[in-house]
């Protein structure tokens, strides 16, 4: 059984006198403007550290429909808030421009999966390319030892001093899910100063270090999309002949029951909003989506349970022995399901359940754990 | 003057007294202006009034313009006060586009500060006619494009006289020759000239030019207009008639005061202007001798005497502004932006230069209040960061 040294970041009743404290290193921490990153910041810079706060300006609001501050992040008012902190505690902020990153690495894929028929998850490509990466060189750059962001993550050093990711305190709050990309490389430069903590003591935390946004909402769905308006945002961002309307066939016989009006507006294991002109006994899903042919498949519940899927772009943190049996999450809000993991050279793998999984869905990313710790995971194939 | 009359009115973290290398983007209030500000703030009559407590109100309007008009050539009646740099340009040329009879061609820079270019840009959804001069890398204009270009249909050529990033000088009275030879009128965004060069504004043949108090050590809040007799205009701000019907709103004496104070001082002006270039050539000099593959944007070129653009290959300019501010130097990449965030510039995109190039680049605009002391700390920090920021991309890489 591996023991953990967990990562603490105990709270100093007392503030810290700034003219005596003796740096524990520089921590550039990646700050939204929400409760969660402003919290991160403020225990590393009570703690002890030199930090330096930084948002990545990834969305132009003034251009979108979104209402500022509505639940969304990094808008201007989000920055202003994390400034607000940075200035309360007195260390450095900036504000850095990473649309056009943001453009090619997250909105494009976004919407080229759903063009694909697939359900993107965006977030996964933001700490990839974003947090993980860019914010790494930055962190490098700006002179820093370690890189902080408000995940609800915990990161753990086993018997052989290396670092692993396992899930938050806050088990209903755990974001490592997000997180399966990340280089196990730089998990001993990574810090994830709440991940101990549940959500109403982080906002506890924010209420008595009178940060502003202790009240805030949390962020909720995509932060680019208002109010979960995918099939609005893809038709708004997309030449209007890339989304066409087709129809709607039944599983498996092939009849047709309905059209739709792009297949952007479905995904796998959808009840709701189909649109069927047939009227069928049982409740229908979505089963299938086929975007060369440009057609969504529905049938009866029991097509949408499978017992084995294949995932690509894999990435592991820790060895896995072929018939050890794992807990596998298709989705975040999955808790997971067992299963045995074969890995392949290539980067693939195949994902073998012991009992049949609700819809496993192309585009979302299966993500494996052994017990609370985070093994690693990949994107599921079409 | 010496920069501890500043260091405790801004005194940075961790004890390090601040280096303030971002003049372009707009002065500290000159030290004598500040201890005259509880004075200036007692005249708070209203100008417009006709009793005794208008009196103070209206002489310093009065002075200021007066003094502004000796300055600049001309006379003290064809000035108006505005808002700032931005409310001016704004006023000229929505002005001429709505009282231009049968004219309906712009000229205009490519290098434009925005105030200038969102205007043209909003003038042409109203069915304005604009082309942009082309300006090289070195930033000098292609004249042979205004020549091929202007016509007896041109309203008017809009051109700054000093770029804000680069401080290279426009060529001006060549400009206006041919503006004044097919009847069309010039207009100068002399915001960053201000202060730092000689303005002739009749030599140089400039029928309107815009002014902002704030980039000449002065309260910020105040710009000027200079209208010529005769040249077509219509005010942009409508009311009680101020400014001779053609700026309303009540005046802001205590930014104006400010103003006309730092131009009496112009006998000053020369010589300091002579420092901050002697200290500017050396400081380039030391960069480039020092730092490898950095390049100076128009460094053969008739420029401003205190700003100093550069490309550091392979540095990021954000991450640098950072890693300097940290240290309390400021600095800045490109113009600075509302936002806090910022595209890469848009005046180097419009050179040619490539955006990689354009994120590489970093702005020195110098001031009265620097010395040698403080370049020589700003040079050491920028040799230590610019090499480690090189030595980690060879290893992440």
């Amino acid at each position: 059984m591996t023991t953990y040294q967990p990562q603490t970041f105990q709270l100093n009743k007392t503030p810290t006198d700034d003219t005596k404290r003796k740096s524990k290193g520089r921590v550039l921490v990646a700050m939204s403007g929400g409760v969660d990153s402003s919290v991160a910041a403020a225990l590393l810079w009570e703690q002890g550290y030199d930090v330096v706060g930084i948002t990545m300006q990834v969305w132009d609001y003034t251009q979108c429909e979104i209402e500022e501050g509505a639940g969304t992040c990094c808008s201007s008012i989000d920055v202003d808030d994390a400034r607000s902190v940075a200035e309360r505690m007195g260390f450095p902020f900036y504000v850095m421009n990473c649309e056009a990153k943001f453009k090619a690495q997250v909105i494009d894929p976004f919407l080229d999966a759903y063009l694909q028929g697939k359900t993107p998850l965006p977030c996964v490509n933001c700490n990839t390319y974003l947090k993980f990466d860019h914010l790494v060189q930055k962190m490098y750059e700006l002179d820093c030892d370690y890189l902080a962001t408000g995940h609800y993550a915990q990161i753990v050093k086993n018997q052989n001093d290396i670092s692993q990711i396992v899930i938050s305190e806050d088990d209903w709050k755990d974001q490592t899910y997000f997180l399966f990309t990340l280089k196990p490389e730089i998990l001993s430069r990574v810090l994830f100063p709440i991940g101990h903590l549940k959500k109403p003591q982080v906002r506890e935390i924010a209420e008595t270090r009178g940060l502003l946004n202790a009240r805030k909402k949390d962020s909720t769905g995509i932060c680019f999309v208002g109010d979960g308006k995918y099939a609005e945002f893809v038709e708004q961002h997309v030449s209007s002949d890339l989304l066409k309307p087709g129809v709607i066939k039944k599983y498996p016989t092939g009849e047709i029951v309905g059209e739709h009006r792009g297949i952007h507006h479905f995904t796998i294991g959808q009840r709701k909003g189909l649109g069927l002109t047939k009227t069928e006994p049982n409740p229908q899903f979505v089963i299938k989506i086929d975007a060369v042919t440009n057609t969504v498949w529905v049938g009866e519940e029991e097509h949408l349970f499978y017992r084995s899927t294949q995932i690509q772009k894999s990435n592991w943190f820790d060895h896995i022995q072929p018939e050890e049996i794992l807990n596998v999450k298709v989705r975040y809000m999955h808790k997971g399901s067992p299963a045995r993991i074969q890995k392949n050279e290539d980067g693939t793998a195949h994902i073998e359940f012991l009992e049949p999984v609700r819809a496993i869905t192309p585009g979302q990313a299966a993500v494996v754990y052994r017990g609370q710790q985070l093994l690693g995971g990949g994107w599921i194939r079409s | 003057m010496n920069i501890s009359d500043t260091e405790t009115n801004h005194r940075f973290d961790h004890n390090l007294s601040l280096i303030y290398l971002d003049h372009n983007a707009t002065t500290p209030v000159h030290p004598e202006v500040l201890e005259k500000i509880p004075l200036w703030a007692q005249y708070w009559g209203n100008p417009s009034s006709i009793h005794k407590v208008s009196r103070e109100p209206k002489s310093i309007l009065r002075e200021t313009r007066k003094s502004l008009a000796e300055l600049l050539g001309v006379h003290p009646l064809e000035l108006i006060f505005t808002s700032g740099g931005s409310e001016s340009n704004n006023t000229a040329i929505k002005g001429m586009f709505h009282k231009s009879n049968k004219r309906n061609h712009y000229l205009v820079s490519s290098i434009e500060h925005p105030s200038v270019l969102k205007t043209f840009e909003y003038l042409k959804t109203l069915g304005a006619e604009v082309d942009y001069i082309p300006v090289n890398q070195e930033g000098v204009f292609d004249l042979e494009f205004v020549k091929h270009k202007i016509s007896n249909r041109t309203a008017m050529v809009s051109c700054m006289l000093a770029n804000n990033e680069t401080g290279v000088i426009s060529p001006l009275s060549e400009i206006s020759k041919l503006a004044h030879s097919v009847g069309a009128y010039v207009h100068s965004d002399c915001v960053q000239a201000l202060g730092k060069i000689p303005i002739h504004l009749e030599e140089l043949g400039i029928d309107m030019a815009s002014f902002s108090a704030h980039k000449f050590y002065s309260l910020k809040g105040t710009g000027v207009l200079y209208h010529k007799r005769g040249v077509p205009f219509q005010n942009l701000i409508h009311g009680g008639g101020q400014e001779r019907s053609r700026r309303s709103g009540t005046e802001n004496i205590l930014s104006i005061a400010s103003l006309g104070y730092m131009v009496s001082k112009k006998d000053q002006v020369l010589e300091k202007n002579i420092k901050v270039k002697n200290l500017r050539d050396d400081m380039e000099r030391e960069i480039i001798s020092s730092i490898s593959d950095v390049r100076i944007i128009g460094l053969t070129q008739n420029r401003l005497p205190n700003t100093s653009s550069l490309f550091i290959d392979g540095v990021d300019g954000e991450t640098l502004l950072m890693n300097l501010d940290m240290h309390g130097i400021c600095v800045s990449t490109g113009a600075a932006c509302s936002s806090g965030s910022q595209e890469p510039s848009p005046v180097l995109r419009a050179m040619g230069y490539s955006r990689q190039e354009a994120q590489s680049s970093l702005r020195l605009s110098l001031g009265w209040l620097n010395n040698e002391s403080q370049i020589e700390y700003f040079l050491e920090t920028l040799k230590k960061v610019v090499l480690r920021i090189r030595s980690i991309k060879e290893v992440t890489l």
